[in-house]
C-alpha cells in the first residue's frame, strides 16, 4: 500500500520544520498514524518530538499514533551505496575523498537521500500518512530537483563520455585520466585528485541502473505528494515562494496550498485606525495605541502580500497565526495547528 | 544586510562595488536595480552591482588565474568541468569566492561587499583555499589559493554575521564563529543582531488588565516575543542590534530603512 505523503517545502528561516511536525500531530491526533521525517529541527521542537530523533522512525512518547525520524545524510548515503553498488565498489566508494566530499556537501546528495527515505517509508505499509519536512539545500527547491539531477549526474551522456562509452574496468583507469577534458581539469585540480575523481566517476557508473529506476520511483511520489509551500509576509520568503512556483512548475509539481508562517489577524489593520477605549491611564493608552499602529500596519502589510501570491499564482492560501513562543510539546504542536486558517483544508 | 552596508558606503562617497554569490535576484531587489550580470553594472553613482555567475567565473578563473590555455572550452568541455566543479571539494567555492577578490585586486574599488550564501554554508566558503591548499600540494591552484588566503586576511577584508533573535539562527552562528575560529585564514566575525522587537513602556500585569481586544494582543504578541527574545539577544551584547521594521513593504524599503539605521549605529 502506499501511504499518502505531504511534502512541506520552503526557504530557510520561515517555520517549515514546526508546521511539519504540527501538521504530523494533529492528524495523529484525528486518529491516522502518521510518521514525520524532520531534517535539523530546534532544540525545542526535538524535545517536543522526542529527544532520540534518529533516521529510524520511533513513536513520540505520549502520542499514540506519531511516529518521528530525522534525516541523516551521511547514513543514508551509505546505505543508498551499500544497496546499489558491488560489495567492493561500495567499499572502495565510502573512502574516497570525493564520495565523502559529495556526500557532506552536494547540495543536491543531501535532498536526493531524503527522497530515498521518503519512499521508504511511504512503501513500507507501516503509516497512514507521512509528512516530509525538506532538506534546506537550495532554498529547500533541491528536494524537488535532487532525483532528476541524480540520474543525470550518474546516468548522463556526461558521465559516460567521461569514461567512455563501455562500463570500463578499473584497468581503464589511467586510460581515462589521459582524455582530454581530464588533462584539463588536471590543470585545475592537480594529479593525485585526479585519479580520486576518476576512479570515483568509474565506481559511480556501476551503480546507474538501480539508481536510476530509484530516482525515478522518488520523482513519481513527489509528484503524487500534496505539497505545501510555507512561506512569511516578508520580503526575502515572499520572493523565494514566487520561485518556487516557476521550479515546481518544470518538474510537474503543483503545490496545494501556500502556508503563512507567523501571521497577524487581517483586523488588526483596522483596529488601528480607531481610538483606543477602555483604558483610563492616559500614559498607558499612549503606548498601547502606539504599539496597535505599528502591528496595524504590519498586519496590514501581510495580508497585501499574502492577497497579491493569491492572485498572481491562484493558489489557496493558508495562515499560522505569530506565536511568541515556539511550540514545545505535542499538544502545543497541535493546538498550532488548531489555530490556522485554512491548514485542514490544505492536509485534508 | 549587504545592500544597506553597500548603500551606507556609496553614500559617504566611496565608489562601491556589491557582489551577489548565490541569491543575485534579493540583492538585486534590495538596491532597487535591474537583476545583475557578471560584470559590475552602475546602479546609481558610486554604486555598482555584479552577481557571480559559476561558469563565467570557472572561466575566468581558468583564464586569468592559472593561464590556462585551452580554456576557450566547447559546450560540452564546459558542463564537464562544471560537474567537476560541483563535485570537487572546495572548488566550487573557491570559484565563487574568487570572483570578488580578483575585483578587489583590480583596484577599481573603495569597497567590495559580498552578499554570501547563507550562515551554514559560508566557513566551507572562507576556507575553500586552506581545502585546496591541503589537498594539491604544488602547483598553479596552491600558489592561487594562497593568494586568495593572503586576500581574506590581509586585515582589509572584514566578515559580518546577521543573525536574528531566535533560537536555530543564534545557534548556527555561534557555530559558524566556533568553526571559522579552527581556522587562522580567514577575518574574524562581526555580528549584527537584525529584526530584534524594541521594548514598549507596558509590563505583562498592565497588558494583562487591558479590555480584550485587538489592542491588547497586539500589546501582549509584543511583550511576549520580547520576552522570549531576550535569551537570544543576551548571547551577543555587544553587537548592534537593529529594529525589526513594522510594515515595510518592498526589499528597497527595508534596505534603505537599514541603511539609515546602521549609520546611526556606526556612527
Amino acid at each position: 500500500m502506499i501511504a499518502p505523503s505531504i511534502v512541506v517545502a520552503g526557504a530557510g528561516g520561515v517555520g517549515k520544520t514546526t508546521i511539519s511536525a504540527a501538521v504530523a500531530a494533529a492528524l495523529a491526533r484525528d486518529g491516522r498514524k502518521a510518521l514525520v521525517m524532520t531534517v535539523d529541527p530546534a532544540l525545542r521542537l526535538a524535545d517536543a518530538l522526542g529527544v532520540e530523533l534518529t533516521s529510524d522512525p520511533e513513536p513520540v512518547a505520549g502520542s499514540p499514533h506519531l511516529w518521528a525520524a530525522m534525516l541523516d545524510v551521511t547514513t543514508s548515503w551509505e546505505a543508498i551505496v551499500h544497496r546499489y553498488a558491488a560489495p567492493d565498489v561500495a567499499d572502495r566508494l565510502l573512502v574516497n575523498p570525493f564520495f565523502r566530499a559529495i556526500a557532506d556537501r552536494f547540495p543536491a546528495a543531501q535532498a536526493y537521500a531524503g527522497g530515498e527515505q521518503m519512499a521508504e517509508f511511504i512503501e513500507s505499509g507501516m503509516w497512514d500518512v507521512v509528512v516530509v519536512d525538506t532538506p534546506p539545500a537550495g532554498g529547500g527547491i533541491d528536494f524537488f530537483l535532487a532525483p532528476g539531477q541524480v540520474r543525470e549526474l550518474i546516468g548522463g551522456k556526461l558521465l559516460m563520455w567521461l569514461t567512455g562509452a563501455r562500463l570500463p574496468g578499473r584497468r581503464m583507469l589511467y586510460r581515462i585520466t589521459a582524455r582530454p577534458m581530464l588533462k584539463l581539469a588536471d590543470a585545475v585540480l592537480g594529479g593525485p585528485l585526479l585519479e580520486d575523481v576518476a576512479e570515483f566517476l568509474l565506481d559511480l557508473r556501476t551503480m546507474h541502473d538501480g539508481l536510476s529506476v530509484r530516482a525515478q520511483t522518488i520523482q513519481r511520489h513527489l509528484a503524487r505528494a500534496d505539497t505545501l509551500i510555507v512561506t512569511t509576509a516578508d520580503p526575502t520568503p515572499a520572493q523565494e515562494t514566487a520561485r518556487f512556483f516557476a521550479t515546481l512548475e518544470e518538474v510537474d509539481v503543483r503545490p496545494k496550498a501556500v502556508v503563512f508562517n507567523r501571521a497577524l489577524p487581517a483586523e488588526w489593520a483596522a483596529a488601528a485606525r480607531r481610538p483606543v477605549r477602555g483604558i483610563d491611564d492616559a500614559a498607558v493608552r499612549g503606548f498601547v495605541r502606539e504599539n496597535l499602529k505599528r502591528w496595524g500596519a504590519e498586519a496590514r502589510r501581510q495580508a497585501d502580500a499574502r492577497e497579491e501570491l493569491a492572485t498572481r499564482h491562484d493558489v489557496p492560501l493558508a495562515t499560522v497565526p505569530w506565536m511568541a513562543e515556539a511550540p514545545d510539546t505535542v499538544a502545543e504542536l497541535v493546538a498550532l495547528f488548531d489555530a490556522a486558517h485554512g491548514l485542514t483544508e490544505a492536509v485534508g | 544586510m549587504t545592500a544597506a552596508i553597500a548603500m551606507l558606503a556609496a553614500r559617504s562617497g566611496r565608489r562601491v562595488l556589491a557582489i551577489a554569490l548565490t541569491d543575485r535576484l534579493g540583492l538585486a531587489a534590495h538596491l532597487r536595480a535591474e537583476p545583475p550580470e557578471y560584470e559590475p553594472a552602475r546602479v546609481r553613482d558610486g554604486l555598482y552591482l555584479s552577481a557571480v555567475d559559476r561558469s563565467r567565473a570557472l572561466d575566468e578563473y581558468l583564464k586569468l588565474q592559472l593561464r590556462v590555455p585551452q580554456a576557450a572550452p566547447t559546450k560540452q568541455l564546459s558542463r564537464a568541468l562544471n560537474v567537476l566543479v560541483d563535485t570537487a571539494p572546495g572548488v566550487r567555492e573557491i570559484v565563487s569566492i574568487g570572483k570578488p577578490i580578483y575585483e578587489v585586486w583590480k583596484d577599481e574599488w573603495d569597497l567590495v561587499v559580498v552578499d554570501a550564501p547563507p550562515t551554514g554554508q559560508i566557513a566551507s566558503y572562507l576556507r575553500a583555499p586552506e581545502t585546496i591548499r591541503d589537498l594539491v600540494p604544488a602547483g598553479a591552484v596552491q600558489s592561487q589559493a594562497q593568494k586568495l588566503t593572503a586576500t581574506l586576511t590581509s586585515g582589509d577584508t572584514g566578515l559580518v554575521l546577521v543573525t536574528t533573535p531566535g533560537e536555530l539562527p543564534v545557534l548556527e552562528t555561534l557555530d559558524t564563529i566556533r568553526r571559522l575560529a579552527r581556522s587562522a585564514a580567514v577575518p574574524g566575525p562581526d555580528v549584527i543582531v537584525n529584526r530584534v522587537i524594541v521594548p514598549i513602556d507596558l509590563d505583562a500585569a498592565t497588558v494583562d488588565g487591558l479590555p480584550p481586544g485587538p489592542a491588547r494582543d497586539a500589546a501582549a504578541l509584543h511583550t511576549q516575543l520580547v520576552a522570549g527574545q531576550r535569551e537570544w539577544t543576551g548571547t551577543f551584547p555587544d553587537a548592534p542590534h537593529l529594529p525589526f521594521l513594522f510594515g515595510l513593504i518592498t526589499p528597497g524599503e527595508v534596505a534603505a530603512r537599514l541603511s539609515d539605521l546602521l549609520e546611526e549605529v556606526w556612527s
